[in-house]
Formats: C-alpha cells, structure tokens, sequence
C-alpha cells in the first residue's frame, strides 16, 4: 500500500533531481511516468486482494497526521493520469528541461489528488498541480498563450482564496480537516455557515474543474496551449479536481441543500458549454466548450447521492479522459476554423475517421462507450425521483441535442467537397491513436470494465467502511 | 476589448459574493472555535517528536506531506517563471540583455555595506535554519534570508559573478534529500517521513530527529532557488 506514496514521491524526486542528470533528462520523465503506471498496477492487484487500505504518513494517526485512503477510485484515477503524461510526453518542446520537471510535478499532484483523504492536503495538492500548470501553459510558443496563462492564473489565484476560505470555515466549525473524521462531524457543517462553506470551496474547486461561474479561461487556455498541454488539462486535471468535490459530497456534505447546489451548478455548466459550442466558429474552442459541458454531467452525476451516482460520474469522467484528448490531439493541425476543414475527410481519410469515432462516442452512439456513461447518467438522475434530478435529465438529453447539432456539424464539413491543402503533419497521431484504440477496447470488453467500475463506486459510496479503516484499527 | 463586454455579470458576481460573505460575519463567532486537532497536538507534539517549536513539529512531522508539498509548489513556481523568461528573452529580446551590460556598478557605501552584510546574512540564515526546531524560524524563513545574502551582492555589483551551476547542484540535492529522508521513513519504521534517529531531550540543538534536517534542506533548497530566480528576474547574465 506504501506504493501509494512512492507515486509522489518518486516523480518529485524525479523533478527535483532533473537539472543534474544532463543528457538523460529527456528519459528521467518518461520513465518516472512509466514507473507510476506499474506502481499503479500493483496497487490495484493488491487492492482487489485486500480491499481498500489506509497509510498514515509519518506514522501520526488521523485526526492528527495525514491519511492516504487507497481504494480502486483512487487508484484508477492515478494510474489513469500516468497513463495520459506518458502517451502525451511532449516529444519537442522550448525548454524540454523546465517542462519535464513541471510535467513529473503534475504527475506526482495528481496521484495526491487521487490518494489524500485530508483536506488541507488535497488543497496543497490542488495549488501545486496549478502552479505546475500555469507553466505548461505559458509554455506554448505562440504569443496569445502567455496572455491566456496570465489571466488563467489570475482566475486560478482568486478560486484557491476560496478554496482556503473554505475551508478555514471548515475548520472553524468542525474542528478537523481530516475526510474521515469531518464525516463524523458533519452535522456540524448542516448549518448556513456550513453550506456556505462548501460553496466556497466549490467555487474553489471548480476553476479547474471547469465549474460555471468559475471557467471563463476555458476556451481561451484551450485554444493557445499546445494540444498536448491542453489533453492534459481538460483529460485529466479537471477530473481529479471534481474528485475532491465528489470526496465532499459522499463523506461531508451528504445534506441536500448542497446536493442541489452542485446539481444546479452542473446543469448551469451543461446548458451554458454546449450553446457556447453550437456558436463557436473554431475546433478547439468548440472542443473546450463540449468539455465544460462533459464535466457539469460528471458534477450532476455526483449530486446523485449513492453508488448510483458515483457510478455515473465515474464513467463519464473516464470515457471523457480517453475521448477528449484524443479530439484535441486530432485536430491539433488542423485549421482551427470549421468551415476550413472541408474536403479533410477525403485528404486524411484515416485521422479524419478517427474523429468521427471520437465524435460520435462523445455524442452517446449506442455501441460505443460514452452511450454506456450517459445512459448511466440519466438512470442515475431519474433513480434519485425528485423533480430537480428529473429536469436534470431533460437537461442532459437537451444538452445531448445541441451537442449532435455541432459535432455533426463538423463531421459533415470534414467529408463536403474537397480541399487543395497538402494534408498537415499529425503530431499527435501516435497518442491519439492509442486512445482511440483504449476507445475500442473499452467498447469490446464493456462488461469487466463496468464491473471494475462498480466495484470502485461500491467502495467510494461506503462511507462508515471508510471513516472506520481511516479511524479505527490505526497505529500508535 | 475588455471595455466593450458587458460589466453586469461582474457586478452579479460580485454583489453575491458580497451577500455570501455578509451572511458568514452574520454567522461566524469568532474566538471559540473547536480547536480540537490543534489542541491534540499541542498535547503531544513535544513528547512524540521532540521538537521544543510546537510549529515546526507540525510542519515536519504530523503533517510533512503538505510542507513537501509546499516546497513543490516553490519550486514549481520558480520553474515556471524560468520557463516563461527564458522564452521571452530568447524572443529577440536583446534589450534586457543589454541593459544588464551597461548597468553601472552602485555606489560606494552600497557596495562595501553590501561586502560587510554577506557574512552575517549567512549566519544569520544558518542559524534560523538550523535553531528551528527550537525556536520561531526553520527552513524558509532562514532559506529566504540565504537568497538574501546572495542577492544583495547582485543588487550592489550587478556584474559580480554568481554560481548558477552551484546554486542548481545545491538546489536539486538538497530538494531529493528531503524526498530521501521520507523514503528513509518508510524503509526504516515503514511510514513515509517517519521520524528517525530518535527524539533527543526536548530544547538541546542535537534533538527532535530528522527534524532538524530536513529543516536544513529546506533552507538550502530555498534559498538556492530563490536567490536563483530573483538573478533570473534581474535579467539574463552573459555565460
């Protein structure tokens, strides 16, 4: 279960150590990544075996040292983020020192992300996987980038101010920040004071998560990074931020009010990404739009409280972290306008199918995986059986509409007429290709997938299992 | 651009945040809060970890995790800002490299006030570094006063030189050796950043365990990094 640990340790150490290894840097990353994903693999073996564990670090008991809960969430999640650093590892960059270091900090924030199961330190874990990617961004050689990174940041800066507000509130009513122990405590925090709280930390939380009020540096980040950086972003960074929400949710903030905050707030998400999307004129901010809308059917999901929603939100957020990237990654060369794309789907018959698949998965088509999610999505709504959870789900289908509006949209641009443009490189082909054959292999064994999957919201859900391996049965 | 958007989203913004923190005033009574972690440990601290600074002992041992998180976020942020002004100024940005050429040296009683601060900046970094397990101060505050000690010299004489090569050596070594103390944790009493060696009596300089050095490599790393970032931001030096 100490292999938990050494994800972050290990690329920390990687980063820390990168400027003496001198010609082997460019190998340091790679490996450190590759590292995390058998690391991860075994901690998966060992928690199908032994179920879902507990490391205190330095030995200090929660409430008073910091726990690490070790369960299939989370390592699906951290193995998952080493799987996207390694397949997206820049193969060209300005700086290839600087961004290795910030990419292994990336890594090593994410697994902490996906691990802590203490307040404070996922808030740390939160600060440092944005400070990591302030860099990354501004990394990109095009001009617009650094602006877009500026404002990101700022944006970036006032959500962690939240985020800290929120849960110095926290502490100030409960009296601990360990999950565990708040789950205890939680009837402390049912109160005004309490709510307000956790709509703090929501907006905090919800930079990166893509949350309404908080992702107008959406778009604009998405459309200067490079494409890797973005992949990134928009697969990874922001699911491991809902991840904390969903944390709250399941073991703080049980009590509908909050529910229903977090439920508002998705289906403001849904409705605000995919009109943004039908109007937007170019790739990728259509892309980044469709992926504000993705995330606010994963926050709508974790408002549905149990294992039903847990389930939902679990499969969205995968299919998402497989799908989204590989849209970015395709059209990464690409004209970014859309009306420039016709005529592609004839001069790059094979990049251009790979989209329409991507495409048509994100959309829900019934074989492919992202139907299984949504339809996960809708099931989970309608279960809850309350006039909210119901207007979600004709939400989610209104969404769904608009969302088959654009992207057919596009899919039709790409295969009308013909193009005089010599066919541009595609960089990300090796990449994107993978994940679209993760697409496929997920598609052709849907039934073990789901069931991993149901296993890990089983676990997730089971809140006096969880506060008990935290807080019963520790050492000293 | 930005004049001709629309301001009332903000406003809305900010007049809800406005309610949300009025609301939190209204509510929130200040000075009884359940200090329950906080008393815990203050109950505990000196007993299990040795260290005579109630701070330090949380910082380096209930919750060491977080302070290595915080020295990533350092070293991330200094990363990032070496990475955003190395683009720019190899954008043809000629100019900041010359003005670092033609800067004239200070005056001198800024220079000789500069020469007769190093070494006591020294000691004083090392010993707030080294005392912090015992008293206020620890790693960063003696790793920022380091930096200072190298940066001055920089400021007064902008054309003395400055080891970047050492300064990094320093900085990665000192960074691995804490990540290298928590591993030595886990292998030796099978948690990450368990405390080693022992506690020692309560108040001697020789106590508290690994507290003590990972205080050190803090403040190495720090001020190494530091001192590293602020002769970025001066401008590029010629090498």
């Amino acid at each position: 279960m100490n292999a938990s640990v050494l994800m972050i340790a290990l690329p920390l150490l990687a980063a820390f150590l990168l400027p003496l290894t001198g010609p082997l840097a460019r190998w340091v990353g790679p490996f450190a990544a590759a590292l995390n994903i058998a690391l991860g693999i075994s901690l998966w073996q060992t928690v199908a075996q032994e179920g879902p564990s507990v490391v205190v670090m330095g030995g200090f008991a929660a409430p008073l040292g910091i726990v690490f809960r070790v369960d299939t969430l989370a390592v699906l999640f951290a193995t998952a983020l080493a799987a996207l650093v390694l397949i997206l590892w820049p193969r060209t960059s300005a700086d290839p020192r600087r961004e290795s270091a910030l990419l292994l900090i990336l890594l090593a924030a994410g697994c902490g992300l996906a691990f802590s199961g203490d307040l404070f330190n996922l808030f740390v874990f939160y600060e440092l996987i944005a400070v990591a990617s302030y860099g990354l961004v501004a990394a990109s050689r095009e001009r617009l980038a650094a602006a877009a990174g500026l404002r990101y940041l700022v944006l970036s800066a006032l959500g962690s101010a939240f985020a800290l507000l929120g849960i110095g509130l926290v502490y100030a009513l409960a009296g601990t920040l360990n999950l565990a122990d708040l789950s205890r405590h939680a009837d402390a925090l049912n109160s005004p004071l309490g709510l307000a709280a956790f709509a703090l930390m929501l907006l905090g939380f919800g930079v990166k998560a893509e949350l309404f009020p908080v992702n107008a540096w959406v778009a604009e980040v998405y459309s200067t990074a490079t494409a890797r950086t973005t992949a990134l972003l928009a697969g990874g960074v922001s699911k491991l931020a809902l991840l904390i929400v969903l944390h709250l949710v399941l073991l703080v903030y049980a009590q509908p009010a909050a529910l229903s905050l977090l439920l508002t707030l998705g289906l403001l998400s849904i409705v605000s990404g995919q009109f943004a999307g039908y109007r937007a004129a170019d790739l990728p901010r259509m892309l980044a739009y469709s992926s504000i809308a993705q995330l606010g059917m994963i926050a709508a999901a974790f408002s549905v409280s149990g294992e039903a929603g847990v389930l939902a939100g679990l499969a969205l957020a995968l299919h998402h972290l497989i799908v989204k990237p590989a849209l970015f990654l395709v059209g990464d060369g690409w004209p970014k306008c859309v009306d420039s794309l016709a005529g592609l789907g004839r001069a790059e018959p094979w990049r251009a199918a790979l989209f329409v698949l991507l495409a048509l998965s994100l959309l829900g088509i019934p074989p492919l995986p992202g139907f299984w999610a949504k339809l996960l999505l809708l099931k989970a709504l309608l279960g809850m059986g309350e006039p909210a959870w119901n207007l979600a789900a004709a939400v989610v289908l209104l969404g769904t509409a608009i969302e088959g509006a654009y992207l057919l949209r596009v899919l039709q641009t790409l295969f009308r007429g013909t193009t005089n443009a010599k066919p541009a490189t595609f960089g990300g082909a090796l990449p994107a290709g993978v994940l679209g054959v993760a697409l496929l292999l997920v598609m052709l064994a849907a039934t073990p997938v789901g069931g991993a999957l149901q296993r890990a919201a089983q676990q997730a859900a089971d809140v006096p299992a969880y506060v008990a391996d935290t807080l019963g049965g520790s050492p000293q | 651009m930005l004049t001709s958007r629309p301001r009332w989203p903000a406003l809305l913004f900010i007049l809800g945040l406005a309610l949300l923190l009025t609301a939190l005033l209204r509510d929130l009574h200040f000075g009884n809060a359940p200090m329950q972690v906080g008393q815990a440990i203050n109950g505990v601290a000196a007993h299990e970890t040795g260290a005579a600074n109630v701070v330090a002992s949380v910082l380096l041992a209930y919750r060491g995790l977080d302070t290595l998180g915080e020295l990533a976020i350092l070293f991330a942020a200094a990363t990032g800002a070496g990475l955003v002004l190395g683009i720019a100024f190899r954008n043809g940005n000629g100019e900041a490299q010359a003005k670092t050429n033609t800067e004239p040296p200070a005056g001198f009683i800024l220079r000789k006030g500069a020469d007769l601060m190093f070494p006591f900046l020294l000691i004083l970094g090392a010993y707030v570094i080294l005392h912090g397990h015992l008293t206020p101060g620890g790693g960063f505050q003696g790793g920022a006063i380091l930096a200072a000690a190298f940066f001055v010299p920089q400021l007064a004489r902008p054309s003395s030189p400055f080891n970047e090569r050492t300064a990094h050596w320093v900085e990665a070594l000192a960074g691995a050796s804490f990540v290298l103390i928590g591993i030595a944790g886990l292998a030796g009493a099978g948690w990450f950043l368990a405390p080693l060696l022992g506690t020692g009596s309560v108040g001697e300089l020789l106590s508290a365990g690994s507290i003590p050095l990972l205080q050190l490599a803090i403040g190495l790393k720090v001020g190494s990094e530091l001192a590293g970032l602020m002769i970025a931001l001066h401008g590029p030096k010629e090498t």
